[in-house]
């Protein structure tokens, strides 16, 4: 009986592709511009940045792009990691500088709302090259998976988590990943400069 | 039976068009029943002893009821699901979201062939299609804490730490290789809750599967490295005792999002409707 269910649904689809509409559940899969095959805005998931607006990682698409999963109320090594992001702008020559785009997007979906990121831009001066995103839980899951970072939230609220620093291409293509807190600035630098031509 | 040939058979152009009309209907029917072939299972509020917490974790983690299917996905499913969304065709899948071994054992891009029988779990897919093929059916791959809360009961009772019939069935398979053709799903021995093949068949992703924190090279797991995982060092195995749970995460924290391997599979949960829960 199974095949015989199988020939249909080929059936199915065979009649689709002629002129059929697909049935609801499958919502089509077009591919506007089509982003490279390595590309990780193939993701189509949509963010909140910190002013409220909603953004999709392919809006990035064109620019060198650093990219760091955080959360705000981290005490340990997230304060770090933008003050390693600040360092790496800092080595960049200006043309690279000012095209540059460094991304923080929360793990922490309950507490880093686009207010408190905002916030949190305030406090640590960030200025309009960085961008703050909060997720919804798949999102931000399928981001971390996407850029090989494991976290998991404890029962204190706090989450553990990699640290890896990602460096991505104009077409949004994993160049560079700076794996830990220590060392490697100047090749992650160097990558993005690399990256920017 | 074959409805093909009526196709093309010569018949008056309107009589066409209605068998047409007819065949896609039942198509659609069959395509639906396929897609709910699956029966789900309500698996009731419980709580999670998690392998792995830090010190200032409480011992168990609370779960609400949900719904779990009764089996894993198997390869007629994906198989439409395939036909219905072409990038995740193992000819068109992005090297982003699945390795080079993805649906390898399938002889083409929507046939199975015999070493994957249609009623068999579907393996060699990375959790981005799995996650993919679940959200197209209306799911959502089950949690961590529900998988494993899933995976407590015994075949008589709801906890089956203790059930020695399961454990002796458990370690079994473990000591057994991988078949080259694995068997049907949903055949396995229904545990307290109905649910089928947790455990005996295959391997199956979870929602967060990267939330195992341990690196997957021994010498590092025992202390891991605060460099490369922030408030990590916390994180400790609580109970070796268990073996089996001790293997999943394990295997967990080794996999990438885009791995695949001939023991992987998975099956979807579901929210319960908010009305059901009681």
């Amino acid at each position: 009986m199974k095949p015989h269910l199988l020939t249909l649904a080929l059936l199915l689809s065979a009649i689709a592709a002629r002129g059929g509409d697909a049935p609801a559940c499958c919502h089509a899969e077009q591919a506007p511009a089509a982003f490279t095959k390595n590309s990780i805005y193939q993701l189509d998931a949509t963010f909140t940045d910190d002013s409220g607006h909603a953004f999709t990682l392919g809006e990035l698409r064109g620019r060198p792009v650093v990219i760091n999963l955080f959360f705000a109320s981290c005490g340990y090594a997230c304060p770090l990691l933008v003050t390693n992001m600040q360092a790496i702008r800092g080595q960049l020559p200006p043309a690279v500088r000012d095209r540059a785009v460094f991304v923080l997007v929360s793990f922490d979906v309950a507490r880093d709302t686009p207010a408190a990121l905002a916030r949190y831009r305030a406090q640590r001066q960030l200025d309009g090259q960085w961008k703050l995103l909060h997720g919804d839980d798949a999102a931000v899951r399928e981001l971390a998976a996407l850029l090989g970072v494991k976290y998991k939230q404890e029962a204190d609220g706090a989450f553990s988590h990699s640290n890896i620093l990602t460096i991505l291409n104009p077409e949004g293509e994993i160049v560079h990943q700076r794996i830990g807190l220590q060392g490697g600035l100047e090749a992650a630098a160097a990558a993005l400069v690399t990256a920017a031509h | 039976m074959n409805h093909q040939s009526l196709l093309v058979h010569p018949l008056p152009s309107r009589l066409r068009l209605r068998l047409a009309a007819l065949i896609v209907a039942l198509a659609v029917t069959a395509a639906t029943a396929g897609a709910e072939a699956v029966r789900m299972v309500t698996i009731p509020a419980g709580s999670y002893v998690p392998l792995q917490r830090s010190e200032k974790d409480a011992p168990t983690v609370p779960v609400a009821a949900f719904l779990l299917d009764e089996r894993p996905v198997t390869n007629a499913e994906f198989v439409a699901f395939v036909t219905a969304v072409p990038k995740w065709r193992r000819s068109q899948v992005s090297p982003l979201f699945a390795d080079s071994s993805y649906l390898g054992q399938w002889v083409g891009d929507l046939d199975p062939g015999p070493g994957a029988p249609p009623d068999s779990p579907v393996v060699q897919v990375s959790w981005f299609a799995a996650r993919a093929y679940a959200h197209w059916v209306g799911k959502r791959l089950p949690t961590t804490a529900e998988w494993e809360l899933a995976a407590s009961a015994g075949y008589t009772r709801p906890d089956g730490r203790n059930d020695d019939e399961l454990n002796r069935d458990l370690y079994a398979w473990l000591a057994r290789p991988v078949p080259a053709v694995l068997p049907a799903a949903g055949r396995g021995r229904p545990d307290y809750h109905g649910v089928r093949d947790l455990h005996g068949l295959v391997w199956e992703w979870v929602e967060d599967f990267n939330s195992a924190m341990v690196t997957g090279e021994s010498r590092a797991d025992s202390g891991l490295d605060r460099n490369l995982f922030c408030g990590a060092g916390a994180v400790g195995a609580k109970d070796t005792t268990d073996y089996a749970a001790f293997m999943r995460g394990a295997l967990r924290s080794s996999l990438n999002a885009k791995n695949t391997t001939t023991s992987l599979g998975f099956r979807c949960a579901r929210d319960l409707p908010p009305a059901a829960g009681r």
